[in-house]
């Protein structure tokens, strides 16, 4: 009998598979491995050791950048999120119209746009402000990662919001709820899983950052991403490696918590 | 609901993060990453009740780049020497007069006066170093100080170099090799560059970065290299030796200055005088590993450095020192065609 057409029948398709998945996940593995080295080195093995955590634990520097990933991450993650919510809503909740593609293209601009020449526009456009108000706190990190989280905090809920059904709504419009009331207890709800969606891709969008806040840090602003493109130029122990474990295990701990309170609540 | 909570939270984390540091004085310093040690960071701060910020930075590019925009909100830099013809001439920096500090007297006199800061009105030591060669002494009996061993590799070394691909270093090397002056426009000098270049490839094994793993490993046996790497590489293998080319290398620093937007003036100038005591330029040299320029640091410096021929450049190779400078654009661009014939 002859076989459904199916890909993973194609010749080669292992093969395929196979170098894509060691091609992406063999130098994570070797990275995360050599954290745990005893020795100096990042390439030979010198027994099992948990000193470079330690090494880092006690690096005032990496927890202070730490933190402040945290915190812009955090604070551009829920702004994104609520700017794109309302975008998702006005886009979708409505008969096309024309223009209403170029507004998709405004959204996502971040997308499309080299991240280097957001980098460069955001320096000049920031230091003039900088330079004519006197403030140069986190404030413009964050608006900065806002910006640029928007469309990946958009693109989840949009999906969302095309998929789920209109007759709840009406539903609750024919029974005199006002629009308020309908967005309060039926579209949110059954919203709520691309929201968080959303929530946790700006989150993790931002915290990986490291053109745009290099070049809108003022002093004392580094993030982690930016501390460690600063230890690259000098002899790199695995402290790098232990820091970048932990920044590994942090990203992965947040997908994974989102994945599941977002799938208890579909 | 959740989102008061969280709005709450947020609002709360913007105000933390706007609010002002309460320390008596303040200073931002924005240097090259792991590169300022921060029990003498500690120091400072004690000795004169200021609280020190550093942010990283990851090429003099980056640097110029921020600091000509404005509004960074930066005390002090720590340009390489190279750069710092365009941080004076775009007037970004402030007259400090280092030279009339109190601690001025401590610089070594091969720093006290040079070319890139006449007289010192600006700039401070931070940290100097060289390129030169590694060789694994075990592979190689013969002289090391010679770029021959880069252009002319001896037949031991064949297929076990590998070359650091900095574009100006690796040039720089051959001009000097070739018996030119660096930086030179001299088209004969060059083009004898280029044919020594092409010839000496196919005994090149590899050009790329971070030498040390390799060459303890034995995969590299020799090589250009800087210094700090050389002294690294010879404490895990006594074997492997720095050579300083009696064709001439390059002698290059970075120096802490003072930006002429800086907001905590005293405290930045308090600090220049500061990393000119011996003991403190000694404390930064124990972290970031080069030499300093300040004379009787090497007593604060731990056993390993002190002495070290990497560190401090043996009198007999002093006089093949060049400084490192920015090359004139028209130099740069025989210098860059030279470079894309040689990566063919």
């Amino acid at each position: 009998m002859a076989r459904y057409f199916s890909v993973q029948h194609q010749p080669g398709f292992t093969a395929m598979a196979v170098i894509c998945f060691v091609a992406l996940y063999a130098p994570i593995l070797i990275l995360v491995v050599y954290a745990f080295n005893g020795g100096e080195s990042i390439a030979s093995w010198q027994g099992f050791s948990l000193r470079w955590f330690e090494k880092a634990w006690n690096n005032e520097q990496v927890i202070g950048a730490s933190w402040r990933s945290v915190k812009i991450a955090s604070a551009a993650a829920v702004l994104a999120t609520i700017a794109a919510t309302m975008a998702a809503l006005a886009t979708t909740r409505t008969k096309p119209y024309r223009g209403l593609t170029l507004k998709y293209a405004f959204i996502n601009q971040p997308l499309m746009v080299p991240e280097i020449v957001t980098a460069v526009a955001l320096l000049i456009f920031f230091s003039r402000i900088k330079v004519a108000t006197g403030y140069s706190g986190l404030g413009y990190l964050i608006i900065a990662h806002t910006a640029f989280c928007i469309p990946f905090a958009y693109l989840p809920i949009r999906a969302r919001l095309e998929s789920m059904n209109l007759t709840l709504e009406q539903a609750a419009a024919d029974l005199y709820a006002t629009p308020w009331m309908t967005f309060r207890r039926i579209t949110l709800p059954l919203l709520w899983p691309g929201i968080l969606a959303g929530l946790m891709l700006a989150f993790v969008i931002s915290l990986d950052d490291v053109v745009i806040t290099n070049f809108v840090k003022s002093g004392g602003q580094d993030t982690l991403p930016t501390y460690m493109l600063g230890q690259l130029r000098r002899a790199i122990t695995p402290e790098m490696n232990a820091i970048s474990t932990v920044f590994l295990l942090l990203s992965v701990g947040i997908v994974t918590l989102f994945f599941f309170v977002s799938r208890k609540r579909d | 609901m959740n989102w008061k909570l969280t709005t709450t939270a947020m609002g709360l984390a913007l105000l933390a993060s706007t609010g002002l540091a309460s320390a008596a004085g303040e200073l931002n310093i924005y240097n090259w990453g792991n590169y300022t040690s921060p029990e003498m960071i500690k120091k400072f701060e004690s000795e004169n009740d200021v609280k020190v910020t550093i942010t990283d930075y990851d090429s003099n590019d980056t640097a110029l780049a921020k600091i000509r925009q404005g509004g960074h909100g930066f005390d002090m830099v720590v340009p390489s020497q190279n750069y710092m013809p365009i941080w004076i001439e775009e007037g970004l920096l402030l007259e400090s007069r280092p030279d009339e500090m109190s601690n001025y007297k401590n610089v070594a006199k091969e720093w006290a006066d040079p070319d890139f800061d006449k007289g010192r009105h600006y700039s401070v030591p931070w940290a100097q170093g060289t390129v030169g060669v590694v060789v694994n002494t075990d592979v190689y009996k013969g002289d090391i100080n010679t770029w021959g061993i880069i252009f002319d590799t001896p037949d031991e070394l064949k297929g076990k170099v590998n070359v650091v691909p900095e574009m100006t270093d690796v040039i720089d090397a051959a001009v000097l090799y070739n018996g030119g002056k660096k930086c030179t426009g001299d088209l004969e000098i060059l083009k004898k560059v280029r044919d020594t270049l092409v010839k000496a490839k196919p005994n090149w094994v590899a050009m790329e970065y971070g030498t040390i793993e390799k060459m303890l490993a034995g995969d590299f046996s020799a090589g250009s290299d800087w210094n700090g790497s050389a002294l690294r590489q010879r404490l895990q293998n006594p074997a492997i030796k720095y050579g300083y080319p009696k064709e001439g290398y390059v002698n290059w620093s970075d120096n802490l200055v003072v930006l002429k937007d800086a907001k905590n003036v005293d405290n930045a100038k308090l600090f220049q005088n500061f990393m000119m005591d011996p003991e403190n330029a000694g404390m930064n040299s124990s972290f970031h590993r080069y030499a300093n320029g300040i004379a009787g640091s090497d007593a604060f410096m731990p056993a390993e450095m002190k002495g070290a021929p990497e560190v401090e450049i043996p009198a007999e190779f002093l006089p093949n020192g060049v400084p490192s400078q920015t090359c004139p654009p028209e130099v740069q661009e025989h210098y860059t065609k030279i470079w894309t014939e040689l990566q063919k």
